[in-house]
């Protein structure tokens, strides 16, 4: 006999899931990561190379608006390498937290008819664009290889902040969870605020130094992008890889610090109310 | 106590009803400003005392129920519609949240709220198989361990590598059940959910479930609206009546209640007034009475017992000639029969009239009754759809066989069977 008791009652708790649990449901996890590429590419001519067209085509139409038309400034890094970089990063946060922004609206069917840990959901989606930006990453590593053997472009001033890399990706992909996670909760509570997540997050990217670099912006219009915690990270990714970028130690510590605590707080909430949302959605 | 596996305890649960979502975000700010900052007493908490909710914004889905469930006992949840039978399985289930009281239990609980949870059309039997089963709590090497059980027990083999949105409604239903009903949790909660499918496959699966409580003493919660499911399947029946207990105890004693309480509500149906009555400006129901000849008053009908329908309605036209037709259909929504009275001119005023349905005729089952008045032969006055129904328990007497007896009719018709010669030995 197990003796594996539980109680249920109508009080809900900021700890009301145990890390074991989720563990538990790892199988799941990755199934639903596998249903998600399976569905996307699958009866579609290319697949899963459409990963890469997407953002090549966004590149293609940032290249022409703002590097030829508007001609914004890029430093001493080809304008190519520049928005890529910029727009593989930026499509990883805003995947996450699009992915995740509207997690019990999405699964209320699913929700209302069975239990298990619902913070399923969300690591699955975010696992699964973390997988996505892996492949893109490849396709800038490619790019960069390019510029260095034909263009003699030098790269990697400093090659010890690679190890940064991996970091700075995780953390974008932190804040992106972490928001997404507190958005779904208020969109599912609140269904207006849909509208203005999505309008919001369009936004976001105008403060965000995606198409742009730090550096470029005027000193008295500089703070509205640096309060952004996603700009040191733009930036030293930038830095580590292709050699320019502007960033300080604080401006960091800011970043890793605005997602530890707002993925701990956002994670509790969504604890907390997840059980009560059901009766909601 | 030992055995105990599943103990409820003052369980209530409040639903807020009406527009939900609009506005809430203006109350939600209200009652956070009443509560916290001018430290006023909650509203909604008021409500939580004794006395009902005074408005009508506000329903009870349950309130109040306690009882507790052994190792190896088959529950049956019984009680109509909105009675809260889901949302007690919901709350067992852990998906929503009860408003007070508690559950406790121990073990693995698996719930069955419908069919298919977490199949998705586009991939195919065998990826469903393992994500379904994931979701419903099943380890990896589980699945694995019963993935050939699984696929002879939907009996779709030659289909498993086709994405379930090319499978019939039938085989999808095969599938999803297959996958539950290999689940091996400690506690197992079924709803509704062996409404869909073939009546063979329904054998099937009731058979597996009793097989499961009764080799591996697995308790399960069953709600079902078929009286015959659960006397079948469960020993003991829970009967909810607008959120609260009405009685739990052995199941036939409760279903047989049940179903006679029911019975009475559903058997009359009476307007003291045109204007309120069902119908038309030509025609209008005064009165629909479905009258059993039971051998005494608590007896539940069953398919030995005549029943009689009695009907009267306005008739609001002078000259018209009309009749009356009376549709009888399955649960199903299988038209068993549809038989019509003369054809009669009548003045402006009441017209009355009955249709006797004989006993030993009909099959065991839920039924409906729909009434057409029709004028000229030709013309539909006015259809009232569905507007009695009853259910018909099984009779056997000295038929020693118990398996679903087949059939939407089961008259009794003269049936010779003799012995012509004598083998000599």
């Amino acid at each position: 006999m197990q003796e594996n008791h539980w109680e249920i009652s109508s009080k809900t708790s900021y700890w009301g899931w145990n890390i074991k649990e989720v563990w538990s449901y790892r199988h799941l996890v990755a199934s639903l990561i596998r249903r998600e590429f399976l569905l996307n590419y699958q009866q579609t001519l290319l697949g899963p190379i459409w990963i890469l067209i997407q953002p090549v085509m966004t590149l293609v139409t940032y290249v022409l608006v703002f590097g030829v038309v508007v001609g914004v400034p890029t430093g001493k890094i080809p304008p190519v390498l520049f928005y890529f970089s910029g727009i593989i990063l930026w499509n990883l946060f805003n995947d996450c937290f699009t992915g995740t922004a509207y997690t019990f609206k999405e699964n209320d069917h699913l929700f209302s008819k069975v239990y298990f840990p619902r913070l399923v959901m969300p690591i699955s989606v975010v696992s699964t664009h973390f997988l996505r930006f892996l492949m893109q990453l490849a396709l800038l590593v490619l790019i960069m290889l390019y510029y260095w053997l034909f263009r003699q472009t030098p790269f990697l001033s400093t090659p010890w902040l690679l190890v940064v890399v991996p970091a700075v990706i995780l953390v974008i992909g932190a804040i992106g969870l972490a928001l997404g996670l507190f958005c779904s909760v208020l969109t599912a509570k609140y269904r207006d605020l849909a509208n203005f997540v999505s309008l919001g997050i369009r936004l976001f990217m105008f403060v965000t130094p995606v198409i742009y670099p730090l550096g470029s912006v005027p000193e008295n219009a500089r703070w509205m992008v640096e309060v952004n915690p996603l700009t040191p990270l733009f930036e030293i990714f930038r830095y580590a890889l292709l050699g320019e970028g502007t960033f300080t130690t604080y401006g960091l510590m800011y970043s890793v610090g605005f997602a530890a605590i707002s993925l701990l707080l956002s994670t509790l909430v969504f604890n907390k109310q997840g059980d009560k949302l059901i009766d909601i959605v | 106590m030992a055995n105990t596996i599943i103990e409820v305890e003052n369980l209530s649960k409040l639903y807020r009803l009406g527009t939900i979502g609009t506005g809430s975000f203006r109350q939600d700010l209200q009652r956070w400003w009443n509560s916290s900052v001018l430290k006023k007493q909650d509203p909604f908490f008021d409500l939580q005392a004794e006395d009902a909710p005074a408005n009508n914004q506000y329903l009870w889905a349950l309130r109040d129920i306690n009882f507790e469930v052994n190792r190896g006992d088959v529950l049956g949840i019984i009680g109509s519609n909105g009675s809260g039978k889901s949302t007690l399985l919901k709350i067992i289930s852990r998906i929503v949240r009860p408003t007070h009281g508690s559950v406790r239990g121990h073990g693995k609980v698996s719930s069955l709220l419908e069919v298919g949870t977490g199949f998705h059309q586009e991939l195919t039997g065998r990826e469903n198989i393992f994500i379904s089963g994931y979701i419903l709590g099943m380890s990896k090497n589980e699945i694995r361990r019963k993935f050939d059980e699984i696929v002879e027990f939907s009996g779709i083999e030659q289909f498993i590598d086709t994405p379930v949105k090319r499978y019939s409604s039938g085989m999808y239903v095969r599938l999803a059940f297959a996958v539950a009903a290999h689940l091996e949790p400690d506690i197992l909660i079924v709803d509704e959910v062996l409404a869909v499918g073939d009546s063979e496959f329904q054998k099937k699966c009731l058979g597996k479930m009793r097989e499961v409580s009764n080799s591996d003493g697995r308790t399960i919660l069953f709600v079902s609206h078929s009286m015959q499911a659960v006397k079948n399947l469960c020993n003991t029946a829970l009967w909810l009546n607008k959120g609260r207990m009405q009685e739990i105890g052995e199941v036939s004693t409760i279903v047989n209640k049940y179903i006679s309480k029911v019975q009475q509500k559903r058997l009359l149906q009476e307007w003291e007034t045109p204007e309120a009555a069902p119908g038309n400006n030509l025609v209008r129901f005064s009165r629909l009475e479905l009258i059993p000849q039971l051998e005494h008053p608590e007896a539940p009908m069953d398919i030995r017992t005549p029943i009689t329908v009695k009907f009267r309605f306005w008739n609001m036209a002078d000259n018209q000639e009309l009749s009356v037709g009376l549709h009888l259909f399955s649960y199903g929504g299988d038209c068993i029969f549809d038989v019509s009275s003369p054809s009669v001119l009548f003045q402006k005023g009441f017209v009355e009239g009955e249709c006797s349905i004989p006993g030993n005729f009909l099959n065991d089952g839920s039924y409906y009754i729909s009434l057409i008045i029709v004028k000229d032969t030709s013309v539909d006055l006015f259809y009232f759809e569905e507007c009695l129904s009853f259910e018909l328990e099984d009779y056997r007497g000295d038929i020693k066989w118990f398996g679903k007896w087949m059939g939407a009719v089961r008259p009794k018709l003269p049936f010779k069977l003799e012995q012509t010669e004598m083998e000599l030995v």
